[in-house]
């Protein structure tokens, strides 16, 4: 039938090594360990309301439980978050203002920084057209300015510097002559 | 489904696949001890969830899953191993109970066989699982472990021939 039978019959005359006589008692003990786990969990299963199924309610309810409360979690540290941004915000804008011309006394608030320079970069101008200002009879052009202002300062000591950079929004009211 | 209590006939069943499926586990662990404890971590499983026996396939594909876990989490040892193999060592506990001079020869020409081929020979050999089942514990075809199994014997008979 195929040339390979002589061959097969020889490796079938080889006997595999046998298994150690402890190992025997290892799988005893293991089979024996988990019959025992399992009456437990079974037990426990009962005593929690004798259910038996494979996914009783109970740990449903825990797991529904464990998940509340790491939501509950995850919520409080992002109002946390939030609050610590929103508190770092208004530092800024409270102490935030226009630096002073270089070379005079530098901010109490800031250190020993010194005002380093600053720019404002118009990158939108909308011209808004002719408005009438209340209880004005003549036109004003409204022309609508996005920018980001940027100011740096520098602590010449140390060579640190320190940049702040925000956008801001500016609209300008032109009177227009009526020539 | 029956409770684990009502197989009190593990060892008759275990005793007769204990050698093959320690067999298979040594294809990737030199060690005995080593091929043991996955032989028992993979009995233990498949017994405990109430497979059927006929349904052997799945023992041999855990034992299978458990050597190369136990390589991956090992790799040490599995290099020293490697190296041990590639150098042609003798292993320190033999795969086989050998009888005469013709018998080691023939041990020797199936263990310098490719790994892929090797695991298909002892899976048809030694542990009499049909193509089929070998197919499924290897996670090929069935046309794949036939033809590594041709190959495997087309090899031997290369290298072997009977006195």
């Amino acid at each position: 039938m195929n040339d390979f039978s002589e061959l097969e019959n020889e490796l079938r005359k080889l006997r595999p090594a046998q298994p150690s006589s402890v190992l025997f008692e290892r799988v005893g003990e293991a089979l024996e360990n988990s019959r025992a786990g399992i009456k437990e969990r079974r037990s426990l299963a009962s005593r929690w309301g004798g259910l038996e199924t494979a996914h009783p309610w109970w740990s449903l309810g825990f797991g529904l439980a464990a998940a509340a409360v790491l939501i509950l979690f995850a919520v409080v540290t992002m109002e946390r978050r939030e609050e610590r941004q929103q508190s770092v915000a208004q530092n800024s804008a409270a102490s935030e203002t226009r630096p002073a011309p270089l070379g005079t006394k530098p901010y109490t608030s800031l250190g020993k920084f010194v005002p380093a320079g600053g720019t404002n970069v118009v990158y939108n101008a909308r011209d808004e057209g002719l408005h009438f200002a209340d209880g004005s009879e003549r036109p004003l052009r409204r022309v609508r300015y996005n920018t980001q202002q940027t100011w740096r300062w520098r602590n010449p000591e140390t060579g640190a510097s320190l940049r702040v950079s925000y956008p801001s929004e500016e609209i300008v009211l032109i009177p227009v002559s009526g020539q | 489904m029956e409770p684990i209590a009502s197989h009190e006939n593990w060892r008759n069943c275990f005793s007769e696949v204990a050698p093959g499926l320690l067999l298979f586990a040594r294809q990737w662990v030199q060690s005995a001890a080593d091929a043991e404890d996955i032989v028992q971590d993979a009995f233990v499983k498949f017994w405990r969830r109430n497979h059927d026996i006929d349904n052997r396939g799945l023992l041999y594909a855990a034992v299978r899953s458990l050597a190369l876990d136990f390589i991956r989490r090992d790799a040490r040892r599995a290099r020293r191993e490697a190296t041990a193999f590639a150098e042609a060592e003798p292993p320190i506990d033999p795969h086989f109970e050998l009888e005469d001079d013709t018998q080691s020869a023939l041990a020797a020409a199936v263990e310098s066989l490719p790994r892929d081929q090797r695991e298909v020979l002892v899976l048809k050999i030694w542990n009499d699982l049909t193509f089929s089942e070998i197919a499924g514990a290897l996670g090929i075809s069935q046309n794949t472990a036939a033809s590594r199994y041709r190959y495997a014997l087309s090899n031997l008979k290369k290298t072997f021939q009977p006195q």
